[in-house]
């Protein structure tokens, strides 16, 4: 009989070994890239597009034209001879210029991995993950975009018993969750906003399956937090933490739920993978204080960027 | 923890008084003396007008050496030392000189203070001390730990009469000895009874009550210790700093002991009969450790491997806390550890962020140290009493952090003897390599014997002979085969530096093919100048890098450092002496890296080595801890040496909610994959460029630089930098 191997290949952009806010205890965090969300605040935009990405950082470039001998497209270009820019249009993303690259200036962001290979990065930590209840987190861009790969990389932790976080938008089908949910100890969801218009407005996505699928896994058994990002002129008002404090509360069985501010740092990312994004300005510790009294009242645990806020 | 409020005597105010007073001394000692790149210690600026000549037997050189004269000198020294006394303070006393600078000093890191006096001539090791730039340690002293047990049972009279003893039935050769021994304790002991004269001046002026008090029983603490053995818990810190202070003054040295257990008895029979509470003892605990930031020990397994941890421990703990000074305590951490104890431990790290307490890993210093022969019993007793010392209380010479090799340098001979004839390899370089480095250890090697032959006409150990089992007895100073263990650490350096070269050269020339031994010979040669040595020093510089996890420079870390112990531990000096391998750099970076031109991993010339055994800054984007953590403990020699592990925390992991919870579990996790010692700065980026740019905003920003820990604002701006790279790239 014939057996037929299917080998399972994910387009993973970091694996980072040390997290300590992507789960309890230590975990290394691996980010799968493609999301079918355009959140204007993403601190992660180089994980939005499904392909890979050229990136550049000019204040590592070293001006020895390496890039711009082997791009066919002349997409390196000077200003003035002396900024190098890329124009992004005529870039047909070959990656021959980050290749030629040593000094960190262009890399290419997303790399096809194997399950071995993502594996054997997470297995790295495991002696810190038994001492610390840590684990691995499968976060992004969108898990679910490559729920085949997750699942796989699922069992093979579970195999290993390796605790199993994912941070997902909840927008897949729950069919689809259904499949990964026995591999997986703990599911971190974010909601964005109550407001369906909003939600929609902000994020290119409605907020309904997302709410279904949260009633779901209220009921499904397994531990999930649901957490909301604090975005300035977005969900930085009690009007906004209020109702979805009220919701998380009413699943009662959410383990808690956290408010995380702010974080500017896909500004810069964003520039350099030819995106723009909008620095938002910063959210104050008042405010976020203030969120996380309103939060409070709901009688649900509540979490603010990695601290326990006791009522 | 002491509040302005609490209890008698005020000890919350009095401590804050004497924090002010260090404060403003180190103020003045940094006006004074410039920078100052090594330990903080407890000295206090001398008085403007006070002079001390020693009496040199090498006028040319302006140097003493022999027993006579050390002795001799060191008396005068203490017959004339300002008294100095704080009615605020529990003890008495502070140090002010060290009479071993009194003979040429250029600095602490330099090769050139002629610490072994020049009438002994080792010129035939220069060439490849040079060559390889090695620092031998001839002519170093102290740097191995002493046994305060002995001291504390027989008191300075008992001291004193044990040498007399001993003199009064010496052969001739041994007379000089005895005699320069009776000198040091008859110092001592005067500089003790003029304290006691000026605090019994003192007081007639003393108005308030409780100071009065306070002085009256200090004299009567002195009074005790000058006439018999140290009886209470006060008369046993005050002879412990007497001791420190006399050691500092002699040649700064500074290992301590296992303090907890020493203090105990003292501690327990104190608070039955009633003379003592936990309050006081916390209180002269802070004030021992004001005195002087001498190397501690706390916890640990006792013979049989039971947990020491007693209510000391933690009274010590709480002492440093109050204190909040530079300290230097180490807390040895095995399976049987006081959890409560460890917990405690890194909450005050966290809080108080002056990097203390540090961890010793006593799994794998015992297992290694038994390696060599010696029983587990034997191990256990070993004990941290330094940066990255070493050493058995009082019957080891270790020559601790005293000896070291530069591995950058042998590795840039072997690199520039290497030709290009077209059939290069890393692995016929790594040969050559060591090749060198075995010339390099036969170097040292016999450097370590040239030293233990003549150190004790050079610069004998008067002061920890007195504490130590067998140099009294026999006669002989504890480098002259006075002591029973004679184990040489010997210290690696630069290995970051040298396996991610290698590991360069491997993957760009042999693997990727992107580069030819020749282009990059050329490039390292010119210090990467140019447009194409800017780029081919980017090729190097982009592979990945030892700490990575799993990368070339990984493997060819544990290959160099396996290599060093396989070389240092194969084999004995010449004349028979045991040699220990260790991974450390202490304050030698920066001068170590002026010697060694730009090397294949993208280091320019002259900039600093990497340091001990840690990887370079920046070898992985996210910095993790775990993976710096593995490997440390992958390189580890594992003889019962450490090759401690540097580790920066930062804000980030401080303020999470299991912050204690990570670090306790990088901690074991290291020592149980075989690390031996953690140095733990708690430090943001940011303070640290503050500092960086305004060090004298920043007075109270202690910072541990290797394992000793310093003011920042007292290093050298070479030194700050050092540190800034280190937490600023890993951050």
């Amino acid at each position: 009989m014939l057996e037929v191997y299917i080998i399972v290949i994910g387009l993973i952009f970091d694996i980072e070994r040390f997290s300590t806010k992507d789960g309890p205890g230590i975990r290394t965090v691996v980010f799968f890239k493609g999301c079918n969300m355009n959140c204007y605040w993403c601190h992660n935009p180089e994980g939005i597009s499904r392909a890979p990405e050229l990136k550049f950082d000019a204040k590592k470039c070293i001006g020895c034209m390496a890039c711009f001998r082997v791009c066919k497209n002349h997409a390196h270009r000077t200003d003035d001879d002396i900024v190098h820019t890329i124009n992004r249009s005529a870039c047909t993303r070959c990656f021959s210029c980050a290749d030629a690259c040593f000094s960190g200036a262009l890399e290419v962001v997303g790399r096809k991995m194997t399950i071995d290979g993502v594996f054997a990065a997470v297995a790295e930590d495991t002696a810190f993950y038994e001492q610390t209840n840590g684990g691995v987190t499968l976060s992004g861009g969108e898990v679910m975009l490559q729920a085949d790969f997750a699942c796989e990389l699922l069992m093979r932790c579970r195999e290993a018993r390796i605790h199993t976080a994912i941070e997902t938008n909840l927008t897949a089908s729950w069919k689809s969750y259904c499949k990964i949910l026995p591999y997986t100890d703990l599911m971190m969801v974010d909601i964005k906003s109550m407001d369906d218009a909003a939600h929609m407005a902000a994020t290119g996505i409605s907020n309904k399956r997302i709410l279904e699928n949260i009633r779901f896994l209220a009921s499904s058994g397994v531990p999930f937090i649901v957490r909301t990002p604090v975005i300035p002129g977005f969900s930085d008002r009690v009007e906004n933490i209020g109702p979805i404090a009220a919701f998380v509360s009413s699943l009662k069985t959410a383990r808690y739920y956290e408010l995380l501010s702010y974080n500017p740092l896909g500004v810069s990312k964003a520039e350099m993978i030819g995106r723009s994004q909008k620095n938002l300005g910063s959210v104050t510790r008042e405010t976020m204080k203030k969120l996380a009294d309103c939060a409070n009242q709901w009688n649900i645990r509540v979490y603010m960027d990695g601290q326990h806020i006791k009522q | 923890m002491f509040t302005a409020s609490k209890l008698q005597y005020d000890y919350g105010n009095r401590l804050y008084r004497l924090k002010e007073r260090k404060t403003e001394q180190t103020k003045e000692k940094i006006k004074l003396f410039g920078h100052m790149n090594e330990d903080d210690y407890g000295s206090v600026p001398p008085p403007a007008d006070f002079k001390f000549v020693p009496e040199f037997n090498d006028k040319q050189n302006a140097t003493f050496y022999g027993a006579k004269l050390w002795g001799e000198n060191f008396r005068r020294l203490m017959e004339v030392h300002p008294i100095y006394i704080d009615p605020d303070d529990a003890l008495a006393g502070r140090w002010m000189f060290i009479l071993q600078r009194f003979r040429p000093f250029e600095s602490v890191v330099s090769n050139k203070n002629l610490e072994m006096a020049p009438i002994f001539d080792y010129s035939y090791l220069k060439p490849n001390q040079e060559k390889y730039g090695l620092l031998p340690g001839i002519g170093k002293m102290h740097h191995f730990a002493p046994d305060y047990r002995i001291g504390l049972e027989l008191g300075w009279p008992g001291l004193l009469e044990k040498i007399r003893n001993y003199k009064a039935a010496c052969t001739p050769e041994q007379e000089e000895f005895y005699q320069a021994e009776e000198n040091v304790l008859l110092g001592i002991m005067r500089w003790i009874a003029r304290t006691v004269a000026r605090i019994r001046e003192m007081l007639p002026a003393q108005s308030d009550a409780a100071a009065r008090r306070n002085l009256l029983e200090m004299a009567a603490v002195n009074e005790s210790i000058l006439s018999g053995p140290p009886k209470t818990f006060r008369e046993v810190c005050q002879w412990m700093a007497w001791f420190n202070m006399a050691n500092r003054t002699f040649n700064r040295a500074g290992a301590g002991c296992q303090l907890d257990t020493i203090l105990w008895p003292y501690y327990e029979q104190d608070k039955k009969e009633g003379r003592l509470n936990d309050e006081d003892a916390e209180f002269i605990l802070a004030c021992l450790l004001l005195n002087d930031p001498i190397y501690y020990q706390i916890g640990g397994p006792d013979e049989a491997g039971k947990d020491m941890t007693n209510l000391l421990s933690f009274l010590i703990l709480e002492a440093a806390h109050d204190v909040k000074t530079s300290v230097n305590i180490t807390m040895r951490v095995h399976d049987g550890l006081d959890e409560r104890l460890f917990r405690r431990g890194l909450e005050i790290l966290i809080e108080d962020k002056k990097a203390y307490p540090r961890f010793s890993g006593d799994k794998a210093l015992v297992s290694g140290f038994m390696k060599n022969g010696y029983s587990a019993e034997l191990a256990r007793e070993r004990i941290a009493v330094g940066c990255n010392w070493m050493s058995l209380p009082g019957c080891e010479f270790s020559m601790s952090d005293l000896v070291k090799i530069n591995f950058a340098k042998v590795f840039e001979v072997a690199f520039y003897e290497y030709g290009d004839n077209g059939r290069c390899s890393t692995e016929a370089l790594f040969q050559l390599f060591t090749t060198h480095l075995q010339k390099a250890i036969h170097c040292i090697a016999e450097g370590i014997d040239f030293h233990l032959r003549n150190q004790y006409k050079n610069a004998p150990e008067l002061l920890l002979n007195l504490c130590c089992y067998g140099p009294i007895e026999k006669g002989l100073d504890a480098s002259n085969g006075g002591l029973e263990y004679y184990d040489i650490a010997v210290d690696g350096a630069a290995l970051a530096t040298v396996a991610d070269s290698f590991a360069a050269l491997e993957q760009r020339i042999e693997k990727d093919k992107l580069l030819t031994w020749a282009q990059c010979r050329e490039a390292v040669q010119h210090n990467f100048e140019g447009p194409e040595g800017a780029r081919i020093r980017c090729i190097l510089s982009s592979t990945d890098k030892y700490g990575h996890g799993n990368s070339l420079a990984d493997q060819w870390a544990v290959r160099v450092a396996k290599l060093f112990t396989e070389l240092i531990t194969s084999s004995r000096t010449p004349d028979g002496y045991l040699m220990i391998p260790g991974l450390f750099s202490w304050a030698n970076t920066i001068e170590f890296g002026k010697e060694v031109g730009a090397t294949p991993n993208g280091r320019y010339r002259g900039e600093p080595i990497s340091q001990g055994a840690n990887p370079n800054p920046g070898f992985r984007k996210d910095g993790a801890f775990t993976a710096m953590a593995k490997a440390i403990a992958s390189v580890q020699p594992g003889y019962g040496n450490t090759a401690p592990f540097q580790l920066e925390l930062n804000p980030t992991i401080i303020d999470t909610e299991n912050a204690i919870d990570n670090i306790e579990a990088i901690i074991k996790t290291h020592f149980n994959m075989g690390g031996t010692l953690l140095n733990i700065n708690v430090v943001d980026a940011e303070q640290i460029r503050q500092a960086y740019k305004n060090p004298q905003q920043f007075p109270d920003l202690i910072v541990r630089v290797t394992g000793f820990t310093a003011y920042f604002a007292a290093l050298s701006p070479g030194f700050q930098k050092l540190i800034m790279d280190r937490i600023v790239t890993d951050q």
